[in-house]
């Protein structure tokens, strides 16, 4: 079975993880990435539902049938940490009849600054938080903030509305993820989006041409 | 009296596969429960019990519990071909797309999950062969008998800890749908011991020819929640 690379996208409710998603993957897929979305919804289908409709539908960036929703039971963060069973099930099979695909993104549901992935389920962490939780957020830490391969700080335009201070997320960021990346975005403009890009190729992808170009050559 | 070294592992088995902790996915399932509560038509602990007991006695008990039995006797003797009718005929049994589905997800997680720790088990690793392969489905109570004997569980013990498994997986959904409080959970528990100990003595002993399940409603009901828009469990 092939191992698809995988990056699962964890932060708290409103963050922006799904708009995250469909911000990225139109980077990603314009390169010539292949890529499968999984997005683990809490209380319904919407968001795999709209990532779905905005990507496949309206864009056709991929099939239909590569966005698939996942029902929790009201447990994101066990679907995506201590029992990634039906995730992994659902991988599997993708694995399985998608050879062809480069990778997979896991949205988990949103939850609290405790999420982290299962390393079996996710290869690459990215944790998202925005400003409008407060500039207390980086340095009140949690697992997901700390431990995640990639922190974004989602809708810096609110910052100034907010009153939340930029600089002290900063500082308070560098030192808590020492050398560890993190970036400031909006995905409301596609600031910083092809910045992540970058990130996920490099880290992630270890700067592996799409498949389909390999394929090309051959 | 005491127990022998082989007792407390076998308990020591049972406690782990039976844990909420061990990792099947079974609090992703309300087998339907949230499909009646979205209708309003499941209100206490009075009617989760009745739910519980119409799928234990009509359809996890002729089927499931019958598949485990004669799953886990066959790979006693080392009868691999039955072991792959049992699991044909638990998959067949299941009329509902839904619960096929997370079943066979649910019992090849299983399978790989004790593979990782029990490694000289010939079925075991015949079994997760054939789940690769895809010459078994891997629904969950064959996948949980093959467990079961590695375990070295018996089949009274494993059959009790199916119908205990699925008892709690439709609690704690009730729970998390804020049907019943905590202490209620328990209580539901504690009244469904006959349900299992009755069922339990009623098919503990019957060949595949008599596997039944016969429960139109909760087919229905099950049938519905896979086209519910608004969902937070698999099932």
């Amino acid at each position: 079975m092939t191992h698809i690379p995988r990056i699962g996208i964890g932060g708290p409710v409103g963050s922006g993880k799904s708009m995250l998603i469909e911000r990225l993957v139109p980077v990603l897929a314009e390169i010539g990435y292949s890529i499968s979305i999984i997005s683990n919804d809490v209380i319904s289908k919407e968001d795999a539902d709209r990532i779905r409709n905005n990507l496949s539908t309206k864009k056709g960036l991929l099939p239909e049938n590569m966005v698939i929703g996942l029902a929790t039971g009201g447990c994101p963060h066990t679907a995506v940490r201590e029992d990634p069973s039906m995730n992994l099930a659902i991988i599997e099979e993708m694995e399985d009849n998608h050879p062809e695909l480069d990778l997979i993104i896991i949205e988990s549901g949103g939850d609290n600054i405790t999420t982290t992935f299962s390393p079996i389920l996710a290869d690459y962490f990215i944790y998202i938080i925005d400003v409008a939780g407060g500039d207390k957020y980086p340095r009140k830490g949690g697992l997901g903030i700390t431990n995640c391969d990639l922190l974004l700080i989602n809708k810096i335009d609110l910052a100034e509305l907010v009153g939340a201070n930029l600089e002290i997320m900063k500082t308070d960021a560098e030192k808590l993820r020492k050398e560890k990346p993190f970036e400031f975005i909006n995905c409301k403009t596609d600031q910083g989006i092809k910045k992540i890009a970058e990130h996920i190729i490099h880290d992630l992808l270890l700067d592996s041409q799409p498949k389909s170009t390999n394929l090309k050559k051959i | 009296m005491y127990m022998n070294i082989d007792e407390i592992n076998e308990e020591l088995a049972v406690m782990q596969l039976s844990d909420s902790f061990f990792p099947t996915g079974l609090y992703s399932t309300s087998n339907g429960l949230e499909f009646l509560f979205s209708k309003n038509e499941i209100k206490g602990i009075e009617d989760i019990k009745k739910m519980i007991k119409v799928n234990i006695e009509q359809q996890i008990g002729p089927s499931d519990c019958v598949a485990l039995e004669n799953a886990l006797e066959n790979a006693e003797k080392g009868n691999f071909e039955e072991i792959i009718q049992a699991d044909e005929m638990a998959f067949i049994m299941k009329p509902i797309k839904e619960i096929r589905k997370a079943s066979t997800n649910s019992g090849i997680q299983l399978i790989k999950c004790v593979s990782e720790f029990v490694k000289d088990n010939d079925i075991l690793n015949e079994y997760e062969k054939a789940v690769k392969g895809k010459k078994v489905h891997g629904i969950f109570p064959v996948a949980f008998a093959i467990c079961c004997h590695a375990l070295q569980i018996r089949k009274e013990k494993s059959i009790t800890m199916l119908l205990y498994g699925f008892t709690v997986s439709v609690i704690g959904a009730a729970l998390r749908l804020g049907l019943i409080q905590h202490l209620e959970g328990q209580k539901i528990l504690h009244e469904v011991k006959p349900i299992i100990i009755q069922t339990l003595k009623e098919n503990s002993n019957k060949s595949l020819s008599d596997m039944w399940q016969f429960a139109p409603q909760f087919d229905i009901i099950q049938m519905s929640h896979e086209k519910m828009d608004s969902k937070m469990f698999i099932t």
